[in-house]
């Protein structure tokens, strides 16, 4: 009976968990209005981002490339950040955010995007758009330091550290939500409806599930504003529900405009989604509703068909981002699982700290692994060669062959999940997402019951 | 050119380019060669001469130019009726306005470059 | 010359030079955009880099091979499950995928003590594949990190494995084509001739260009069976490393995408004297002609008749079928480089559509001239289009549907306009004649589905037609078609399998005495 937490101890990596910080960053600049980044180094960096967001989300997002060429890589490519610039607001004239995301190689070769901006906001920006709202934001993200979790969170705490500024307090919350889904946010959204509190969310990404209008307008991106950034100083608090993605933001808002900043738990599950609750009313001092009692009561009730009946004590294994996987664990754990296996994409040296960690560490009653820096091999070993056995596996798409050809099923949760339809749409946070859980997980564990032919007559009577 | 014969090689330089891919080889000096090769062979197979290819690069410029002859015959009833002296000068001219389509006025700026 | 100015680009005035519409009476010498130049910055270009052009394009679709990336995740999560190249042995290549995972401390004090505790990892957890692709990328060219050096060392103390090195970081040129060129080079450099292969008929070939999306290449290989013809070697799809070591001996190299592999036939016919033949394997009259050259090129050219007209009479009216009803659909024909040529012309040819536009994301001059020349009149043709650009060109010409990659393909969606995968294709595979019929019948599909009539539909404002309480393709391709061709007993629907690959895998096929023994 033990839980422990362990780095993978090959030194490299088959079947990458994560792609690179490069790739958060871009993630976080389509959630806000107006924006359109430029990631600086070769032009796959985006390329094949802009098609992994497009396979997820089934939607396309305009992200620009600073494009590097050879004579670049040798001689600096500073001249195509600055005509990338130029280039971007000529052609996109509702342009005010223009993030740049600088990746490995003009990272290596010491490409001084800090200073160029300076030089454009004192050039071209004076000189050809005066009369143009512009902001220009370096975002440091080397490929070769963490991953697309920190990414993430680095570029999200750049956003709010270049626009955050106090002007009058205000009674709204800033919710940075992490690296979630459209369907996330609406959820979201709802529980602070509910509760009657205004928030500024960061990112407010509902709209990437974008329609087909039959005027064809419709086209998909956030619809976080930069009033809506600047505004984040103002407000009486933070909740960041990831402590990895969104984590750095809240503190950055604490130290520099004293904010106060509650970071975690994420909300995955009836538990986590009630402390939630409990944060979000020791901030504001709102009540929580008999609606969200009766909401609450409708999760409760979905799964208490399902939990002793049909997931107590199935063997799980989650991989992804670090705040879903632990969320995703605990949930389990609710749910009388057994999650053996947690994968973590990267080396982070703060999850040694983490308290969810500890608390796993002190509390479970079986075998359980923590890999940090794991990938998907650390997965598929240890079904195929060192006899793990699983009854599910939870985490995104790139993993899917573990599965299929280990015949395990799986839900698919996390980034991507582009062999499943419309997972975006559905949340895993909040009362709803712990319903939708727990249901994807009985199903899929119906389904593979009957295509093995394994005890399926047991649904006969339910 | 005569409006007759211009137009027979524009029908013929249209059939290589809609539908044959060797003319557009790599570089200049592969499109002289093939194209010399394969309208010369087609030449000959046209006006009825014998064509028998020995190394595998005549035989790979052959079997170009046998479907190349075939198209034509099929496509251009008239062909059967000129001579032989006809179709050599037809094909010549064939030849010069595809070298020039192809090399000598191409915009394709990388059929000089001296590396693959 | 007959450039094409977008009014999106009118600010980058350089872009004009990339876009050409062939009005009447223009040719080669007067119509065709520049190609292959560096990208504007900032436009939103949809090309990719080099690395991915040498690893995820020309690289991985060998099969038995591990393909191990040398710099950080990224470059290889990325390049991982975006492809629908299959192989006959458990799709490996699609499956696994290996980063030498380099960090800030790598970066700093160099990664080669890494890259080789990387090689000795990778093979001891896979000790069933023996060969492996090294793949440099941006962070360890620029690094400079010895490669082959590391890799020499693997080789010495692991004398049953073999190792390729590809040099091509992502800034290695304008777009994906740097990398097919180098890794077309490096391979005939470092890998032909290294080992002697097994000839096993009078008549072997190369099958060189061909990356077996959704089983291309398996059907292609099996007219090449069927007709006694030895493939030796496939480059890359569903290709052996040491088949592909041994491409000095064929007899013929027969040459599909040109645009990435033109470079290794041309290497092999100046050092080998093996020598390049440029085929269409889409398209009934285009492969027909292809089989049949390649029969002649051996003198078995019956054999080839056989195929040729065993095929076409199975699938040629169900073809016919879908012509009739595609004829003048107006097409963007937007792929990234070598199926702008395969298609142009016989798209029209034998299934009725009307090119608009072709474009290339990261072609050469080559591969528009030979796309400019099969297009027809009033084609606009667009080099390394961006963003704004492919939606003016949809405004402006209407098609009724395009071909061009997902990402792109959800931009088309949002206008109206149904998209159809130019480079991992809907269902699968497109070449031979059932493929043919295949990729007509997902055209159809996609042009005819009902939902494109409802997104039309303006609720707020058009009158609601309630009378109706479904439709079908049927209802919607039959309502303007004459009534024989409606009621023909002839013409027939797209009838084979979904999966029409795995039976060829189980094939026998027919032995043919060889000459030497006919001889004697």
């Amino acid at each position: 009976m033990s839980c422990e937490l362990k780095l993978k101890e090959r030194i490299g990596t088959i079947n990458p968990i994560f792609t690179c910080q490069p790739a958060g960053a871009q993630y976080a600049s389509i959630g806000i209005k107006d924006c359109i980044g430029i990631v600086h180094g070769g032009q796959g960096c985006v390329m094949f981002v802009r098609l992994l967001i497009s396979q997820h989300l089934k939607e396309s997002f305009e992200i620009a490339s600073s494009s590097v060429h050879e004579d670049g890589a040798v001689f600096g490519a500073l001249n195509r950040v600055e005509e990338a610039v130029d280039v971007l607001l000529m052609r996109y004239p509702h342009v005010k955010v223009i993030p740049i995301i600088t990746t490995c190689s003009t990272e290596v070769i010491g490409d001084d995007v800090d200073g160029v901006v300076t030089k454009l906001e004192e050039e071209l920006l004076q000189v050809k758009y005066p009369d143009r709202e512009v902001h220009l934001i370096p975002i440091h993200t080397p490929s070769f330091v963490g991953s697309m979790v920190s990414g993430y969170d680095v570029a999200v705490r750049d956003f709010v550290k270049y626009f955050a500024k106090k002007d009058k307090p205000s009674f709204k919350i800033n919710l940075i939500t992490g690296w979630v889904n459209p369907g996330d946010v609406t959820e979201l959204k709802s529980l602070l409806a509910a509760m009657e509190i205004e928030a500024n969310v960061l990112f407010e990404i509902e709209s990437f599930d974008s329609p087909l209008m039959p005027d064809k307008s419709a086209v998909s991106h956030g619809s976080t504003t930069i009033e809506d950034l600047i505004s984040t100083a103002d407000a009486q608090g933070t909740i960041a529900l990831n402590r990895y993605e969104g984590g750095k933001a809240a503190k950055f808002l604490e130290k520099r405009w004293d904010v106060p900043a509650i970071i975690g738990p994420t909300p995955i599950g009836i538990r986590n989604t009630d402390t939630f609750l409990q944060n979000l009313k020791t901030m504001t001092g709102k009540p929580i509703p008999d609606s969200l009692v009766r909401e609450r009561g409708i999760a409760i009730d979905a799964i208490t068909d399902l939990t002793h009946m049909f997931l107590a004590d199935k063997k799980v294994a989650i991989f992804g981002n670090p705040d879903l996987v632990i969320g995703l664990a605990e949930f389990c754990l609710d749910l009388e699982m057994k999650p053996v296996l947690l994968l973590l994409g990267d080396e982070n040296a703060e999850y040694e700290n983490d308290p969810r960690i500890k608390a796993l560490q002190e509390g479970v009653d079986f075998d359980m692994e923590i890999i940090a820096n794991a990938d998907l091999w650390e997965l598929e070993d240890r079904i195929k060669n060192k006899g793990l056995e699983l009854d599910l596996i939870l985490g995104h798409s790139k993993g899917r062959f573990v599965a299929i050809d280990n015949m395990i099923p799986m839900v698919r949760v996390g980034f991507p999940t582009y062999d499943r339809a419309g997972l975006y749409r559905y949340p895993v946070v909040g009362y709803k997402g712990a319903t939708w859980l727990a249901e994807q997980m009985a199903n899929a564990l119906f389904t593979d019951m009957e295509y093995k032919k394994n005890k399926e007559w047991i649904l006969n009577v339910w | 050119m005569e409006d007759v014969t211009k137009t027979r090689v524009e029908q013929l330089i249209d059939y290589i380019m809609k539908n044959c891919l060797w003319q557009f080889h790599s570089r200049n000096w592969d499109r002289k060669r093939q194209n010399e090769n394969i309208i010369g062979m087609t030449t000959r197979l046209l006006c009825g001469e014998p064509v028998k290819p020995e190394t595998p690069e005549d035989k790979c410029y052959w079997v170009d130019a046998v479907c190349l002859a075939e198209a034509y015959r099929a496509r251009h009833p008239w062909l059967a009726t000129l001579g032989v002296d006809q179709i050599r000068e037809l094909m010549a001219k064939l030849h010069e306005q595809l070298d020039y389509q192809t090399i000598t006025a191409s915009l394709n700026e990388e059929l000089t470059d001296q590396h693959y | 010359m007959p450039y094409h100015e977008f009014e999106c680009s009118k600010c980058i005035p350089e872009r004009k030079q990339h876009a050409v519409v062939k009005a009447p009476g223009e040719d080669l010498t007067s119509c065709l955009p520049k190609g292959y130049l560096n990208t504007i910055p900032g436009s939103i270009s949809e090309r990719g880099c080099a690395y991915c052009g040498a690893k995820h394009v020309i690289g991985t679709p060998m099969k038995d091979v591990i393909h191990l990336s040398h710099g950080p995740i990224g470059c290889t999560y990325d390049t991982w499950q975006t492809k629908r190249y299959i192989s006959d042995n458990g799709n490996f290549q699609l499956k696994y995928t290996f980063a030498s995972d380099v960090r800030e401390k790598h970066i700093v004090f160099g990664a080669e003590k890494l890259l080789k505790q990387n090689i000795l990892e990778a093979f001891a957890q896979f000790p069933e594949i023996k060969r492996m692709t090294i793949y440099q990328t941006c962070a360890t060219a620029l690094i400079g990190d010895d490669i082959n050096a590391i890799a020499e060392e693997v080789m010495e103390e692991l004398p049953d494995v073999d190792i390729f090195i590809c040099n091509s970081p992502g800034f290695a040129g304008p777009s994906q084509s740097g990398g097919h060129h180098k890794i077309n080079i490096a391979w005939i450099n470092q890998k032909v001739g290294t080992v002697e292969p097994e000839i096993t008929s009078d008549y072997v070939i190369n099958y060189v260009g061909e990356y077996n999306i959704q089983g291309d290449q398996e059907v292609m290989q099996d007219f090449f069976k069927r007709m006694g013809i030895q493939v030796l070697s496939t480059f890359t799809g569903n290709g052996r490393y040491d088949d592909l070591r041994g491409m000095h001996k064929a007899h013929l190299n027969v040459l599909e995408c040109a645009r990435s592999a033109e470079y290794i036939c041309n290497e092999l016919r100046v050092r080998y004297g093996i020598p390049r033949l440029d085929i269409d394997g889409f398209g009934f009259e285009p492969l027909s002609q292809s089989l049949r050259k390649v029969a002649m090129f051996f003198g078995i050219e019956e054999r080839a008749e056989a195929i040729i007209a065993e095929e076409t009479a199975r699938w040629k009216p169900e073809l016919d079928w879908y012509k009739e009803r595609l004829k003048g659909k107006k097409v963007c024909l937007w792929p990234g480089g070598s199926k702008l040529w395969h298609w142009a012309h016989v798209i029209e040819a034998e299934m009725g559509v009307k090119v608009v536009s072709v474009y290339t994301k990261f072609g050469h001059q080559g591969d528009m001239e030979k796309g400019v020349a099969r297009c027809s009149e009033d084609t606009l043709a667009i080099d390394d289009p961006n963003e704004l650009e492919g939606l003016e060109a949809l405004e402006m010409l209407k098609p009724d549907i395009i071909f061009t990659g997902k990402r792109p393909g959800e931009v088309a969606k949002k206008v109206g306009v149904p998209y159809l995968n130019a480079h991992a294709y809907h269902n699968g595979p497109y070449k031979g004649y059932e493929g043919w019929v295949r990729f007509a019948r997902d055209i159809y599909n996609a042009i005819y589905s009902p939902i494109h009539q409802l997104a039309e539909l303006d609720i707020s404002r058009d009158p609601i037609p309630t009378d109706k309480g479904f439709a079908t393709q049927r209802m919607l391709s039959d309502a303007s078609l004459p009534e024989d061709i409606r009621t023909s007993t002839t013409l027939r629907q797209y009838s084979g399998a979904y999966d029409t690959i795995s039976p060829l895998r189980d094939k026998t096929y027919p032995t043919f005495d060889s000459r030497s023994a006919a001889a004697e």
